[in-house]
C-alpha cells in the first residue's frame, strides 16, 4: 500500500487522499477494489515517517480537502521500496519459472 | 530514523489527541463530499451518491479507530490507565499501603544512606587529576608488622633519587601551627609539604601560585592558604597575596589560595607551609622516622612494578643502612586506600546488612502483596475470563508495586538525606577525615533504580501467581480455603525475613560483646573527672628551653590552684590519642641488641604529678619532683612494668641506667620509679614498654594539661583557659576534652558499626514481627470457619492457640536455624572489627536467635488468641 501511495504521489504531485483512493484504483483498471477508508491510516503512517507532508487546500471544485506532498525523504523511501520491491518480484517470478521447468 | 520521527509523532500525538480527532472528521468528510460530487457527475441521485460513496469509504469508525491507533503510543495510555487505576487501588486500603510504604522507605532510606557513605569513600574518585595514580608511601616494621609507619626523610631522599617508577614522590606532615596577624591569633591546623606534593596532586591556585622547589629547599618563609582560610580570616580579599603573617611568631608570606574543594589527607588543613629538608645532612643521625610521603606514578607504570621497584630499593637501603635499617622496608598503597583505611571493613558489613534489611523489606512488602492479591483472586479470575491477557495483568499488578516502591524511593531519599547527616556526625574522625561525603544526584539516581529494581523484585512474584489464570477455582473462591501456591510462598517469605533477621541480629550482637568488652578494659588508669587540653608556645617567643620549662612548671601550679581542681600536672601526649613517639632504648650493662632486635619503647614526657592526676599507679621508686625538673640536674627517668617485664627480664629496675634516642645526645639515667601499665593507640593493644621523661629533659614546645577534677571536669574549661591567657594572651588552648571522650574516641569505630547494626537489626526485627503477624492474622481469617467448626466440636481455646502459635513457631524454627548458619558463614568476615570474642561467639550466636524466637512468638500470639476466642455460632454464619 505504501508503495503504491507514493508512487501515485510521484506520477500526480500534491493530492488528498480521495484523489489518491481513486487513483490507485484506476491503474489497476478497477482490478484492485480497496475501501477508500484504509488510505488514511497508510498516509498517516506515512506522514509521521516524514516521506510525505500534509496541508489543506481547495480542491478542484472548490472543496477543501487536505493535501499531501511527497518530501525528498519520501522520493528516496519510494526509490529504495521500488528497488526492493523489483528484486523480490524478480526472485518470486525465477522460482516460479523453475517450478515449470521441473 | 523512520522509526525514530514515528515514535516521536506517538508521542506528540498524545497531546493533541482532540484536535486530532477533529482533523481527522474533517477530513473524511472532505472525502466523501468530493466521491458524492464526482458520483453526481456521472449521474447518480443525490441519495445514491451518498450510498455509493459510504460504501466505497468501508466501515468509517473503523477506519478511524485504526488512524487513532496509527496516531498514539498506545502503551503509555494503557500504562497511564495502570496508574490511576492501581493509585485508586491503594487509596482505597490505606493500611496497606502504609505499611508497604513504611517498609520500603526503612528499606531503601537505609541503603542508600549506607550507600552514599560507602560510595563517596570507596567508588567516588579522589578529587585530584588521574587519582588513581596517586600512591602513599610506608615504611614498614617488618619485627612489629606495622604496614603503616611514618618514613625516614634519608630513606625518603634515597628512594627519590633510585627510584624510576614515579614521576614524583613529595613529603609532607600535618601538625598546627599559631597564626597570627598583628591583631589576632588562633591555632590553625596546617600541613608541611616538599616542593613535589602539590605539583603531584594537580592542584592549581585560585589565587596567586603554590611554592617553587628552590622556595621548599631554602625552606622560604612561604605559606599557601585554604579557601576556607581566605575567606574566614582575609574575607576573601585578593590583597592577601603578599601579606605578612606571623606563623609560630614568624613572618610568613601569602604566595598563594588553594581552592575550595581541595584537601589532602586531612579535610581540616588551613595552610601549607614549605617542608625545607636538606638533603645533604646527614639526616640518619640527627632525626628518626615521623613523616608522610605520597607519590605519583609515572603513565603506564602499574602499582606491582612500583611495588617491585620499592622493594628492591628498601632491601638495598637495609643492607646499606643495617643499624637504620634493619627489619625495614617499603609499603607502596593506593591513596584511596590510605584515606579510607580501617573504614572500609565497616563500610563492607554495614553495606551487608542494609542488603539484608532491604531483603527483610521486600519480603515484607511481598507478602503483603499477596495477601492482598489473593483477596482479589477473584477479581482477576473474572478479568481472564473477560479476555484480559496474562501479560497485560500482571502489568496491572506490577504498576502498582512499582508506585509503591517509587513512594518508598521517595521519603527512602528523604530519610537517607537526614541519615547521612547523622551518620556523618555519628562516624569517627578517621571515617571522615581524608574524604568529604556529600549527597547529590548520583545518589538520588542509584535511589531510584534501587526502588524500581526491588519492586519489580518484590512485585513479579506475587502478580504471577495472581494472575495465574485458574478461572474456576478463581471463581469458586467463595470456599475460602487457603489456596495452596499463594500461602506456601507467604511461609517462605516470612522464613526468608526471619532468617536475614536473625543474621543481622547475631551481627549486631558480635558488635555490641565487643564494644561492651572495649569499654570493660582497664585502660591502666583513672579516666573519670580529669580534663585535658593543649597548649603550644610560639618557638620564636619561647626559645629557650628555660623558658618553656618555667612555662609549664608554673602553668600547671597555677592551675593545680583552681577552685575544685585536686591535682595538675601535663604531658607531651596523652595516652589513646593516637599520636605518640617511640625510639630505641640502651640499658646499660647490657650488650647492645643485633639489628633489628633493638629495644623500642614509647616516649613520654610528663611533668611531676602526672601519675597522680592521670590515677596510674605508683608501683616501685618515687614519682619525679620539682627538682628533677631543672635541666641541670641528671637524666632520670620513670619505666612502665612492661619495660621491666620485656627488657629487664624482671630484675630490681630502680637503680638501673637506661638512655632512649630522643635527642643527639643522649646521656644515661637512672631509673627513679616504675608505674603501671597504660593502654596506648587503641584499647585492643597491649600495652607498649614506655619509658617517662622529665619535662626538662625534653621538653616540647607544646604539651598538654591533665586536671584531676573534684566532680565535673569540664566546668574547668573555663577557668583552666583563663590561667593560660592570663599568663599569656596570645595563647590559644585548644583540643579541650575529657579523658572520657578521648577513650570513647578510640572505640568510635566500633562503636558506630554496633549502633547503625543495632539499629538495622531492630527494624528488620521489627519488619519480621509484622510480616510473622500479617501471615498468622490473615491465615486465622481465612481459616475462621474451620476453627469454629473444631470449637464447635469440643476444641479447647487452649489447643486452638497452641495450633496456631505452632505453625507460627515452625516458620521462626526454620528461618532462625537458616539465619544462624549464614551468620555463621558470613561472621568471619567482621573480625577485624571484634574485639575479645571470636566470630562464632557462642553466647551471640543463642542470644541472637533466642530474642527473635521471643518477638516472634509474642507476633504469633496475638492472632492466635483472637483464634481461640471464635465463637463457633458467628464463625459458621460468617460466609
Amino acid at each position: 500500500m505504501a508503495l503504491m501511495v507514493l508512487k501515485t504521489m510521484e506520477a500526480m504531485g500534491p493530492l488528498h487522499g480521495y484523489g489518491i483512493a481513486r487513483r490507485i484504483e484506476q491503474i489497476s483498471g478497477d482490478r484492485l477494489s480497496l475501501n477508500y477508508g484504509s488510505i488514511y491510516p497508510a498516509l498517516l503512517r506515512l506522514e509521521q515517517e516524514r516521506a510525505i507532508v500534509s496541508e489543506w487546500g481547495m480542491s478542484e471544485n472548490n472543496r477543501k480537502a487536505k493535501y499531501y506532498r511527497l518530501t525528498a525523504a519520501g522520493r528516496k523511501q519510494l526509490k529504495q521500496e521500488t528497488a526492493d520491491w523489483e528484486e523480490a518480484s524478480a526472485i518470486v517470478a525465477r522460482f516460479l519459472a523453475a517450478k515449470e521447468s521441473l | 530514523m523512520k522509526t525514530l520521527w514515528r515514535v516521536w509523532a506517538r508521542v506528540t500525538g498524545l497531546f493533541r489527541k482532540n484536535w486530532r480527532d477533529r482533523e481527522m472528521a474533517q477530513e473524511f468528510e472532505s472525502h466523501l463530499q468530493m466521491h458524492i460530487d464526482d458520483n453526481i457527475r456521472a449521474g447518480m441521485s443525490p441519495e445514491q451518491a451518498r450510498r455509493e460513496a459510504l460504501v466505497k469509504f468501508g466501515g468509517m469508525e473503523a477506519a478511524k479507530e485504526s488512524v487513532r491507533r496509527t496516531s498514539r503510543l498506545l502503551w503509555i495510555e494503557t500504562a497511564a490507565r495502570d496508574v490511576r487505576y492501581a493509585l485508586r487501588g491503594l487509596r482505597l486500603n490505606p493500611g496497606f499501603a502504609t505499611t508497604a510504604v513504611l517498609s520500603l522507605t526503612l528499606g531503601i532510606g537505609a541503603s542508600v544512606a549506607i550507600y552514599t557513605v560507602a560510595d563517596n569513600l570507596l567508588l567516588r574518585p579522589l578529587p585530584y587529576p588521574d587519582a588513581k595514580q596517586l600512591v602513599m608511601l610506608y615504611e614498614v616494621n617488618q619485627p612489629r608488622a606495622v604496614r603503616h609507619n611514618v618514613i625516614s626523610p634519608a630513606n625518603y631522599f634515597d628512594w627519590k633519587a633510585q627510584s624510576s617508577a614515579f614521576s614524583s614522590i613529595g613529603g609532607f606532615f600535618d601538625f598546627h601551627i599559631i597564626l597570627g596577624d598583628g591583631k589576632r591569633t588562633e591555632e590553625v591546623d596546617a600541613q608541611a609539604v616538599s616542593g613535589e606534593v602539590l605539583p603531584a596532586l594537580r592542584v592549581q591556585p585560585i589565587r596567586g601560585r603554590i611554592f617553587t622547589p628552590q622556595e621548599d629547599k631554602d625552606d622560604a618563609h612561604v605559606a599557601v592558604i585554604s579557601y576556607r582560610l581566605w575567606q574566614n580570616w582575609f574575607g576573601g580579599d585578593d590583597a592577601v597575596i603578599g601579606r605578612q603573617l606571623q606563623v609560630n611568631s614568624q613572618p610568613c608570606t601569602v604566595i598563594g589560595v588553594l581552592p575550595p574543594d581541595f584537601y589532602f589527607n586531612t579535610r581540616t588543613s588551613d595552610i601549607w607551609l614549605t617542608l625545607g629538608l636538606n638533603p645533604s645532612e646527614n639526616l640518619r643521625k640527627t632525626q628518626g622516622r615521623w613523616m608522610w610521603a605520597v607519590a605519583r606514578l609515572k603513565p603506564g607504570v602499574s602499582l606491582k612494578q612500583a611495588r617491585a621497584e620499592m622493594t628492591g630499593i628498601a632491601q638495598r637501603l637495609e643492607i646499606a643502612y643495617p643499624e637504620f635499617n634493619k627489619g625495614w622496608g617499603v609499603n607502596v598503597e593506593p591513596l584511596r586506600d590510605s584515606f579510607v583505611g580501617e573504614a572500609k571493613t565497616s563500610l563492607m558489613v554495614l553495606l551487608g546488612a542494609v542488603t539484608l534489611l532491604l531483603c527483610v523489606a521486600c519480603a515484607n512488602v511481598a507478602n503483603l502483596l499477596l495477601a492482598r492479591y489473593s483477596t482479589r483472586r477473584r477479581e482477576m479470575a473474572v478479568r481472564g475470563a473477560l479476555g484480559a491477557a496474562r501479560g497485560r495483568l500482571i502489568r496491572q499488578l506490577l504498576t502498582e508495586s512499582v508506585i509503591l516502591g517509587l513512594a518508598g524511593g521517595i521519603s527512602g531519599v528523604v530519610l537517607a538525606y537526614f541519615a547521612v547527616a547523622g551518620l556523618v556526625e555519628l562516624a569517627p574522625r578517621d571515617l571522615t577525615r581524608s574524604v568529604q561525603i556529600t549527597f547529590d544526584l548520583r545518589i538520588v539516581l542509584f535511589a531510584f533504580l534501587l526502588s524500581v529494581v526491588t519492586s519489580i523484585i518484590f512485585g513479579l512474584a506475587p502478580s504471577i501467581m495472581a494472575s495465574h489464570g485458574d478461572l474456576n477455582r478463581g471463581l469458586h473462591e467463595e470456599s475460602r480455603t487457603s489456596t495452596g501456591s499463594g500461602s506456601r510462598m507467604r511461609r517462605w517469605l516470612v522464613v526468608l525475613e526471619i532468617a536475614c533477621s536473625v543474621a543481622l541480629m547475631a551481627g549486631a550482637g558480635l558488635l555490641f560483646r565487643s564494644l561492651v568488652g572495649l569499654q570493660n578494659v582497664d585502660p591502666g588508669m583513672d579516666a573519670r573527672n580529669v580534663l585535658s587540653f593543649r597548649v603550644t608556645l610560639p618557638t620564636q617567643h619561647y626559645k629557650e628551653p628555660q623558658k618553656k620549662i618555667d612555662f609549664f612548671a608554673q602553668a600547671a601550679d597555677k592551675l593545680s590552684q583552681l577552685p575544685g581542681v585536686r591535682s595538675s600536672s601535663a604531658t607531651s601526649y596523652v595516652p589513646l590519642n593516637g599520636i605518640g613517639a617511640a625510639t630505641g632504648v640502651k640499658i646499660s650493662g647490657q650488650p647492645p641488641a643485633k639489628p633489628g632486635e633493638e629495644f623500642v619503647a614509647t616516649i613520654r614526657t610528663v611533668l611531676p604529678g602526672y601519675f597522680r592526676t592521670m590515677g596510674i599507679p605508683l608501683k616501685r621508686g618515687r614519682d619525679f619532683n620539682a627538682a628533677d625538673d631543672v635541666e641541670s640536674t641528671p637524666h632520670r627517668f620513670i619505666v612502665s612494668e612492661a619495660f621491666v617485664r620485656q627488657f629487664l627480664r624482671d630484675e630490681e629496675p630502680i637503680g638501673k641506667q637506661i638512655s632512649a634516642e630522643m635527642d643527639k645526645e643522649n646521656p644515661f639515667g637512672e631509673i627513679v620509679g616504675v608505674v603501671g601499665d597504660v593502654r596506648d593507640k587503641t584499647l585492643d593493644n597491649e600495652p607498649t614498654p614506655t619509658v617517662y621523661y622529665i619535662h626538662s629533659h625534653l621538653s616540647y614546645g607544646e604539651m598538654v594539661f591533665v586536671l584531676r577534677a573534684e566532680n565535673d571536669a569540664m566546668s574547668l574549661a573555663d577557668p583552666a583557659r583563663k590561667v593560660i591567657n592570663g599568663m599569656d594572651p596570645e595563647l590559644p588552648v585548644s583540643q579541650v576534652r575529657t579523658m572520657e571522650t578521648v577513650i570513647r574516641q578510640t572505640f568510635a569505630s566500633q562503636q558506630f558499626s554496633a549502633v547503625l547494626l543495632g539499629g538495622f537489626s531492630l527494624a528488620s526485627l521489627l519488619l519480621a514481627a509484622v510480616g510473622i503477624y500479617g501471615l498468622l492474622a490473615y491465615s486465622v481469617t481465612q481459616r475462621t470457619r474451620e476453627i469454629g467448626v473444631r470449637i464447635a466440636l469440643g476444641a479447647e481455646p487452649r489447643t486452638i492457640t497452641r495450633m496456631v502459635v505452632a505453625s507460627g513457631a515452625r516458620m521462626v524454627i526454620i528461618g532462625a536455624a537458616a539465619g544462624l548458619a549464614a551468620a555463621l558463614a558470613l561472621s568471619g568476615l567482621m573480625k577485624s572489627l571484634l574485639f575479645g570474642i571470636g566470630p562464632r561467639d557462642p553466647l551471640t550466636f543463642i542470644a541472637a536467635p533466642a530474642v527473635f524466637v521471643v518477638v516472634a512468638l509474642v507476633a504469633a500470639y496475638v492472632p492466635a488468641r483472637r483464634a481461640a476466642r471464635v465463637s463457633p455460632m458467628e464463625a459458621l454464619r460468617a460466609e
